[in-house]
């Protein structure tokens, strides 16, 4: 059995930390966004999940906001949720790579495959996770949950300036957000707001500083809704 | 006493060394021109050519001595860059599980101490080695494994009844069994089969300049 130690000493390695959501919510961007606006101050290196080949990590490359050689595709057989979730060998082999490559690195973006509402990061994986969802999905998406909507330690309500032209209502989706995730936090993005961004910047410093002071244990959000010994079976 | 369950977890796809993103050259082959019709063959090929290189390598590294000697036969042996990629992304699974599960096994240093990441056959007899497989038992994994690699890319590639695919496989064994035997007979890093598949090489090559592939190799 692997040892499950309760202390937790200033790590040696770089905070990694997950981006998961729907395929086209903008995850890409986050990362992107990100990049550009933490590259002075943190060392940053990026691995990418892609379904075809390397698109992703194409785009970032394009983009110019890491050098090249900090970005490294994972190849994922058509399988994303498999990558992050129940065999992660490959991630953390490429994760690995670029920590010894690029030593002493200070945060690891890793991107998951846009797969659905269930994909989630194992905490072998990644020691926080983002969930990313945009109002052009739909308003009612937070509302309906799953296991990334409720409980990765961060939601992303994505591209809020389109929401007049999709008609959806941003502040619904943050209280339906709200309720369903129990106070982890929800912040609504745009990258046209620079305060969203700012929020942002300063959720990962802050993730980073618990991380660094080892005071951040991975947290799970699990595939499935949260055990419970009642006689409801929750479906879906 | 770890052998009978060790055999089954090498020769299982769901052991985490990431092979779930490899379809044994199959997608490659397709998009050269090969269909469904041709796919038990194209599985003969290889247990017959590539398999059968990796599976004596693999029963060289069973017997645990000169393993550098060994990777340095098997790199020779694979001269397409995208397939000693391939191979040394499920090596470094390989290796990463024998890190996790026997840390301190004389096998598991030997594999670390390699000049470069171990290939697939050196990281899957290396563990054979720490579970005390037999060496014909190493030798039907390694190409137990290549055959099912190839059965479960059709399935994503192919409209195939699953069913099918695993007859292909369970059909693959007079073969497989004949590589078996030529495995166990080799005795030394220099006597390792040097069997090619050119077509197999050169698809490999055209495959990894291609953007929209679906499994590494």
């Amino acid at each position: 059995m692997p040892d499950h130690t309760h202390t937790h000493p200033a790590p040696s390695r770089p905070l990694r930390l997950g981006i998961a959501g729907p395929v086209g919510t903008g995850k890409s961007t986050l990362i992107a966004t990100l990049c550009t606006r933490l590259s002075e101050e943190l060392q940053i290196a990026v691995v990418t999940n892609d379904i075809y080949t390397d698109e992703d990590a194409r785009l970032l490359k394009a983009a110019g906001v890491l050098p090249v050689d900090r970005i490294k595709a994972v190849e994922t057989g058509a399988c994303p949720h498999t990558a992050i979730r129940d065999d992660v060998t490959a991630n953390l082999i490429a994760v690995e790579d670029l920590e010894e490559q690029f030593a002493p690195l200070d945060l690891m973006l890793i991107e998951s495959g846009g797969d659905n509402l269930t994909a989630t990061f194992s905490p072998a994986l990644v020691d926080a996770q983002i969930f990313c969802i945009d109002v052009a999905g739909g308003g009612d998406v937070a509302r309906k949950g799953g296991p990334g909507i409720e409980r990765a330690d961060l939601l992303i309500i994505n591209k809020t300036d389109l929401a007049p032209y999709v008609e959806v209502d941003v502040e619904q989706m943050l209280r339906d957000a709200g309720d369903v995730r129990a106070g982890l936090p929800v912040i609504a993005l745009s990258r046209h707001v620079p305060e969203s961004v700012d929020a942002l910047c300063d959720w990962v410093r802050s993730v980073r500083t618990a991380y660094g002071e080892g005071r951040s244990v991975p947290q799970d959000p699990g595939p499935m809704a949260p055990h419970s010994h009642g006689h409801e079976h929750a479906t879906g | 006493m770890y052998a009978g369950i060790g055999a089954l977890l090498l020769a299982d796809g769901r052991l985490p060394t990431g092979g779930y993103a490899h379809s044994g050259g199959l997608e490659p082959a397709l998009a050269a021109g090969l269909d469904l019709g041709d796919v038990p063959a194209y599985m003969r090929a290889r247990l017959q050519t590539v398999g059968l290189v990796d599976a004596s390598a693999a029963v060289l590294a069973r017997r645990s001595d000169g393993l550098a000697d060994l990777q340095a036969a098997l790199l020779a042996r694979i001269p397409s860059e995208p397939l000693r990629a391939a191979s040394t992304s499920l090596g470094r699974g390989l290796t990463r599980l024998a890190r996790r599960l026997w840390p301190e096994h004389h096998a598991t240093h030997m594999l670390e101490a390699l000049p470069s990441a171990p290939l697939r056959p050196i990281a899957l007899g290396a563990i054979g080695a720490i579970l005390e497989l037999e060496e014909r038992q190493i030798a039907r994994i390694s190409l137990y494994d290549d055959a099912q690699t190839v059965a479960a890319a059709a399935l994503k590639l192919l409209p195939v009844d699953p069913a099918d695919a695993a007859r292909w496989v369970l059909e693959s064994a007079p073969i497989v069994e004949e590589s078996v035997l030529l495995a166990v007979a080799t005795s030394r890093p220099q006597q390792l089969p040097a069997l090619t598949a050119p077509l197999i090489e050169q698809w490999s090559l055209d495959h990894s300049a291609r953007t929209r592939r679906i499994f590494v190799a």
